[in-house]
């Protein structure tokens, strides 16, 4: 049932923006801010930010499996629940059931999704690194991939831009490794973590530094005049915060973008294919499923940006065909879907600290301590592997949990459980993975979901650059906890596949040419200029630093350019 | 009767040496016999919610300190607890172990021995759920953790041991006195 006619009007917008996420939600503040009408779309339910936190407020007797995660939630979230505490009562129903939304696994990976209104953006750990110059040279210099047709210049003034948006706490440092940006206050690191700050610079001259983290330390006037305040120290952010102490796409975005009237949002709504104009040789708008009655509809638009997260844009772009894209909208280049990358994670150190007991915290800190890149930068030069990795990761004073391990039971036992533990630490790397055509999705050619769209396969597994950066990490994380004095040194590597990160990008990389690329420079689609995609599909590395913000400046340096293009009458 | 004495009784009773996991042993002789439990609808009977309600107050027993007291397991709902979650988050070799574990300590009268004896047990127990070595896990430690869980998460657990500030407000270091509860938040 296509709309004709005279709805064809009502249905009709400046931008079409495909996901609310964390790109999606970026993309439509800087598009209506700029003065257009957009329209985002959005295949799942919608969550309103703060009434729709259902369990924000919870106390921990409320939540009823108090944390572990049900038989029900991991046979529903049979992927989600792969990732630590995400098939917690506080989190479940904000990720998306995967039993009603399978994918295949030719090879395994851990698809963590959260369908609804601010996306995974609403789930994410906050982390917040630019990258540095070398990462967008790296592949050219190694030969690995494809060229950035970008360099950290170009989106400098963009980090700045999100930085002051989003805020950002953080500790300026001064390196190149890890460029300094648009911070508030930083969140202090605790009395350990300084000492091991102090140890790792002596003996190793690595530095520590708390992590930079997109929770309000001291809100600024851009983030209160959206009704965020400061941050209240819960550490619960992932179960949504009344108070917008972190940011999300929920919480700052959209926000922004209702403010000047001109988004509209649509729910439960799948874009199950971009509609490609053979004439006009441009793409008019986007052909939507409504989630609950199956009912089809078209959507049109000057331009479209494609934002529903790497492994969906791809999915979107390979279900689009037309006369001209007969292998993919915009896949001239077979890279659409290829090139999947991720972080590694799960894999570090843990300590015991002798000490101390007089110190403690009052308050949960919602970030980490951070230990930047030092492999393959400055005179280090590792033969087994290219690139890097960080560490995130802190100390903290034991808990009642001890006990479990603990000998013992009764009063004593259970007094002792009541007064603050010794203090441990734990530090865990982040490791880049290399772009690879033979890491991808595809669409199955036979099996389709319930909304008769094909169903989407992923194939794509670790490599050896990245196994043996896994074992450095661990390795070098039990040489720094041993270095700094620390006792009961323990390695940790738990078997993961790719995706547990929640990282996933690179399916539509950028390039300076349409042969071995999907988009140019600007985040265009090379034969489709009016449509965008910088979600992390477009990226053709993927650095060692948490990635969301490369993503939003990427999003608001695109939107700029797409507004500006629009005005020229060039789109 | 002295500690040793009890758990050398109890091992007589036990029918065994008391060298390897004897009791795991001994379990898997027992169910070997058993007929099936229905696992896919775990439920403990009245006389096994005794059971765990003996020994959760054991493990976190109804306490005064320093004039203040301070609720037990029993009191905080810690039995309906365990049996929810076993029920809910536990797969059935867990489910299997612990009704396995369960059904040795009524084959020793676990609810007639006396204080000294049931701790002498208990005792014995943890050691034993550090020898076995498996993929499941041991009944102690389902026992243990599900009792600390349910225990220290309850309302009135929580609020009884620790300093609780759901919106603490602030981050800072702070230091403290060895009197100092463990903040809760």
């Amino acid at each position: 049932m296509n709309i004709i006619g005279k709805s064809k009007k009502n249905n009709t917008f400046d931008a079409i923006v495909v996901g609310s996420g964390m790109t999606g939600g970026f993309a439509a503040k800087e598009l209506t801010e700029k003065g257009l009408k957009v329209l985002m779309i959005e295949r799942g339910k919608e969550i309103k930010h703060v009434s729709g936190y259902d369990t924000a407020m919870k106390e921990p007797w409320e939540i009823e499996h108090r944390g572990k995660t049900s038989n029900l939630s991991a046979e529903e979230r049979w992927a989600n629940s792969r990732f630590w505490g995400l098939g917690s009562e506080e989190v479940v129903n904000h990720l998306t059931n995967d039993k009603e939304n399978p994918y295949i696994e030719k090879r395994p990976f851990d698809w963590i999704r959260a369908y609804h209104t601010g996306g995974k953006s609403m789930h994410w750990g906050r982390q917040s690194y630019r990258w540095g110059k070398h990462d967008f040279e790296a592949n050219a210099k190694e030969g690995v991939g494809i060229d950035w047709p970008i360099r950290y210049e170009d989106l400098e003034p963009w980090y700045t831009h999100v930085e002051k948006f989003v805020g950002v706490s953080g500790q300026k440092e001064g390196l190149d490794v890890l460029p300094d940006g648009h911070f508030l206050p930083a969140m202090p690191l605790f009395a350990p973590e300084a000492y091991f700050k102090n140890k790792m610079f002596e003996k190793l001259n690595r530095p520590v530094t708390v992590g930079r983290v997109a929770n309000l330390t001291q809100p600024q006037e851009i983030h209160t005049k959206l009704g965020r305040g400061s941050c209240q120290y819960r550490n619960k952010c992932q179960r949504g915060c009344p108070y917008g102490g972190y940011y999300s796409s929920l919480s700052g975005a959209i926000p922004a973008a209702m403010l000047t009237n001109r988004l509209n949002i649509l729910h439960d709504s799948i874009v199950s294919e971009i509609i490609y104009d053979d004439t006009k040789q441009k793409a008019v708008g986007v052909r939507v499923i409504n989630q609950h009655t199956f009912t089809t509809e078209d959507f049109f638009a000057k331009i479209i940006f494609l934002n529903a997260g790497s492994i969906n844009t791809a999915a979107l772009m390979l279900n689009s065909k037309s006369g001209r894209f007969q292998n993919g909208f915009g896949n001239d280049s077979d890279q659409v879907g290829r090139n999947l990358m991720d972080h590694q994670l799960g894999s570090g150190a843990t300590a015991s600290i002798d000490g101390f007991e007089d110190d403690y915290v009052f308050g949960q800190r919602p970030n980490a301590l951070y230990i930047p890149r030092f492999r393959n930068w400055g005179n280090d030069k590792q033969t087994s592997y290219l690139r890097g990795f960080g560490y995130q990761g802190g100390a903290s004073r034991e808990g009642w949990e001890r006990g479990v391990n603990a000998d013992g039971f009764g009063d004593d036992f259970k007094q002792s459980l009541t007064k603050p533990g010794p203090w441990s630490i734990r530090i865990g790397g982040f490791g880049e993975i290399l772009p690879d055509p033979n890491n991808r999705i595809f669409l199955d050619p036979e099996k389709k979901d319930k909304w008769g769209i094909p169903m989407i396969v992923t194939d794509a597994a670790f490599v050896e650059n990245d196994w043996a950066m896994r074992k450095d990490i661990v390795s070098s994380a039990v040489e720094m906890l041993e270095m700094a004095g620390f006792k009961n040194v323990t390695p940790y590597d738990r078997p993961t596949h790719m995706g547990l990160g929640i990282h996933d990008m690179g399916t539509a990389r950028m390039g300076h040419d349409s042969k071995t690329s999907v988009l140019n420079a600007f985040n265009q689609v090379h034969d489709c200029k009016n449509v965008f995609v910088t979600d992390g599909a477009a990226m053709a590395s993927s650095s060692c630093v948490n990635p969301s913000i490369t993503y939003m400046a990427l999003t608001a340096r695109a939107a700029d350019f797409a507004v500006k293009a629009l005005k020229k009458k060039e789109l | 009767m002295n500690r040793r004495e009890v758990i050398r009784n109890v091992a007589l009773m036990l029918g065994g040496t008391f060298s390897a996991p004897t009791l795991l042993a001994l379990n898997h002789r027992d169910t070997a016999t058993k007929a099936n439990i229905n696992l896919g609808n775990f439920s403990l009977t009245s006389s096994e919610q005794m059971l765990i309600a003996e020994i959760a107050e054991i493990i976190l027993p109804k306490s005064i300190t320093n004039g203040q007291s301070s609720p037990g397991a029993k009191e905080v709902g810690v039995p309906a607890f365990v049996e929810m979650m076993l029920k809910d988050c536990y797969k059935e070799t867990e489910q299997k172990s612990f009704l396995e574990g369960l059904a040795t300590l009524q084959k020793v009268k676990f609810l007639e021995l006396n204080k000294d004896e049931k701790s002498g047990v208990l005792k014995l127990m943890e050691q034993e759920s550090k020898i076995i070595t498996g993929k499941t896990i041991p009944f102690w430690r389902l026992m243990k953790e599900l009792t600390l869980l349910g225990y220290f998460t309850s309302e009135e657990g929580l609020k009884a041991s620790f300093d609780y500030h759901p919106i603490p407000g602030k981050l800072e270091n702070i230091k403290i006195s060895s009197s100092q509860k463990s903040f809760a938040y």
